[in-house]
């Protein structure tokens, strides 16, 4: 069944004078998608991310989110998209619950129980409720963070901007907030725009990335089609009790085996055309040449590989 | 425009505001000092010293260049009760229009520069709250306090100005309410608005909120002014004189705010991001 679509940019340009930041930026996010922005410092993913969110107004192009256009009504955008900016954008002489307090009334949660118990919720997911009361000048770096994600969350918006997410968050909390965006995808069907610089993040929660650098858009796709096409060739790391030259003649004669390289005394690189097809034909031939495979490791390229090989080469 | 969502803003503003004692601390001290001090030094402090005579001759010279209808309210009156007098009437009342000047630029000046400042703008600009709404709830709460100050200042005074004048004359005397009540409900709000209107376009191009209150604090230049001109008596604040303040501040107010809201947008305010 095909998805709504929830995000959709077209050609968006943004200058300041004559520096372009963000040039001819195209995409869509589908309904309930968790898409990932990525790029270096200055690659223009903030910019974006204020376009959508109606505090900059594209100098060229369209967006649309929950089909309101950015430009034309960026009132009825704004009630349903949330957003966590770069800073947390707290304010810090009030407390936890008057930040969100205020946050979801400005969203239009007037309802007095339906606001108390959503302001309740969020901070008990967040384990800010025993904090509560506490101004949130007072607060941890990553206690801030929560608090300012729990804010962008407080009116249910079906679409969210998440700008760093996980900054400044212990591993256990950060882990807590991926839980929470999968969830928000998968249960709740909240779109989500994720811009990032962790890969891991993206890794994990994203079903596709773009990656941006200079304002343009280098690459779009899934994690895996990325990681595929960008990362270079594939490799078995196979682990043996002891190598000989009759094993590594007998791999290196397979077809489909491009190249053997013994690592180290007990380690086998072989370079393979694919995975699946190959891998049990080089056990075969390992442990009919005598070998004894302890471990058998296909080299996935990474998405750290992919997004710093496409950085390179946008570079030169 | 949405009122409610103004009055969220105010509310909002209003409790920071009042947890920051770098705003409410002058809020609260220089009405204090002009509302409560000032008179009671004039009051008291020649009835314990033995400068009668000098200030009484020294006062002769300025009740020389004081108009006629002055001179006629203090005739009769004993060189302490004259010196009294003419202080708390005319010399004091421009200090008036410093309290609600200095209370709405320090709190317009927090409100929409400190906001900047603190890079807590971006998320309030992200809400569904309209250019105007977030202009007029920021409005109301550098101009509801300040008219607060100020009028509670004034009751604060009258009632120093009658208490002392009793204690030291066994007589009661009140400023000249023909000066005062036009002076403190008509004058001080109209320059309050002008104040908080130069503040929003202060604060636009500014990055923070001591740059945004230095350069409002400039605002105070015209009223020292008419402190000097009311003391050499080339000006004096009369019922006249306040009329025409009144309408020409209003005049001011409107231009000051149509430029203001004019220059009041988002991709405004977030370009001078610190």
């Amino acid at each position: 069944m095909p998805r709504n679509v929830a995000v959709e940019a077209e050609d968006l340009i943004r200058r300041f004078n004559s520096f372009t930041a963000v040039d001819r930026l195209s995409f869509r996010v589908d309904e309930g998608e968790v898409f990932g922005f990525l790029g270096p410092n200055g690659a223009g993913k903030t910019t974006t991310v204020r376009m959508l969110a109606c505090l900059l107004s594209p100098s060229e192009g369209s967006c649309k989110i929950g089909g309101y256009d950015v430009s034309r009504e960026p009132l009825k955008v704004r009630e349903i998209v949330g957003l966590l900016t770069e800073n947390p954008s707290l304010y810090e002489k009030l407390t936890a619950y008057e930040n969100m307090d205020f946050f979801a009334e400005a969203y239009g949660l007037t309802d007095l129980q339906e606001k108390k118990s959503r302001i309740a919720e969020l901070l008990e997911f967040f384990d800010l409720w025993e904090r509560r009361n506490d101004k949130a000048g007072t607060f941890s770096k990553g206690m801030k963070q929560k608090l300012a994600i729990a804010r962008a969350l407080v009116h249910r918006p079906p679409v969210i901007l998440l700008d760093e997410p996980t900054s400044g968050l212990d591993p256990e909390s950060a882990r807590s907030i991926r839980d929470l965006i999968k969830k928000l995808s998968s249960q709740d069907r909240s779109t989500i725009l994720l811009c990032t610089h962790r890969l891991e993040d993206a890794e994990k929660l994203c079903s596709r990335v773009m990656i941006v650098n200079q304002g343009r858009s280098i690459i779009v796709g899934s994690i895996t089609d990325l990681a595929n096409r960008m990362g270079g060739q594939k490799v078995l790391l196979v682990t043996l009790k002891d190598t000989s030259l009759k094993t590594v003649e007998a791999v290196g004669s397979l077809p489909h085996v491009k190249e053997v390289v013994q690592a180290s005394p007990n380690q086998l690189t072989i370079t393979v055309d694919d995975f699946d097809s190959v891998t049990p034909l080089v056990v075969k031939s390992i442990v009919e040449s005598g070998g004894m495979i302890l471990t058998v490791n296909p080299l996935i390229p990474s998405l750290e590989d992919a997004y710093l090989k496409l950085i390179k080469e946008a570079k030169h | 425009m949405r009122f409610d969502k103004a009055l969220l803003i105010f509310r909002k503003d209003w409790r920071e505001i009042r947890r920051n004692w770098q705003v409410i601390g002058p809020m609260i001290v220089v009405p204090l000092l002009l509302s409560v001090m000032l008179p009671v030094l004039i009051g008291l402090v020649p009835s314990f010293t033995s400068t009668q005579n000098s200030s009484t001759r020294d006062l002769e010279s300025v009740l020389r260049g004081l108009p006629n209808n002055i001179r006629e309210e203090v005739s009769g009156l004993s060189g302490q009760e004259i010196v009294f007098y003419i202080m708390i009437s005319y010399f004091f009342a421009p200090f008036f229009l410093i309290i609600p000047v200095m209370a709405s630029t320090v709190i317009a000046s927090d409100s929409f520069a400190g906001e900047k400042e603190r890079r807590t703008i971006e998320a309030l600009l992200a809400s569904p709250i309209s250019d105007g709404e977030l202009l007029l709830g920021k409005i109301l709460v550098s101009f509801i306090p300040s008219m607060f100050v100020t009028f509670g200042s004034f009751i604060v005074y009258s009632t120093v100005v009658i208490s002392t004048s009793a204690y030291v004359f066994g007589a009661l005397v009140m400023p000249p309410l023909a000066v005062w009540i036009p002076m403190i409900f008509g004058l001080t709000p109209v320059l309050s608005l002008t104040a908080i209107g130069l503040t929003v376009i202060i604060s636009s191009r500014v990055k923070g909120f001591r740059e945004a209150q230095q350069i409002s604090g400039l605002l105070l230049i015209p009223i020292i002014i008419l402190v000097l001109g009311q003391v050499s008596g080339a000006l004096i604040l009369g019922p006249l004189i306040v009329g025409l303040l009144i309408l020409v501040f209003a005049a001011i107010d409107l231009a000051v705010f149509v430029i203001g809201v004019r220059l009041f947008r988002r991709e405004e305010i977030l370009s001078k991001l610190a």
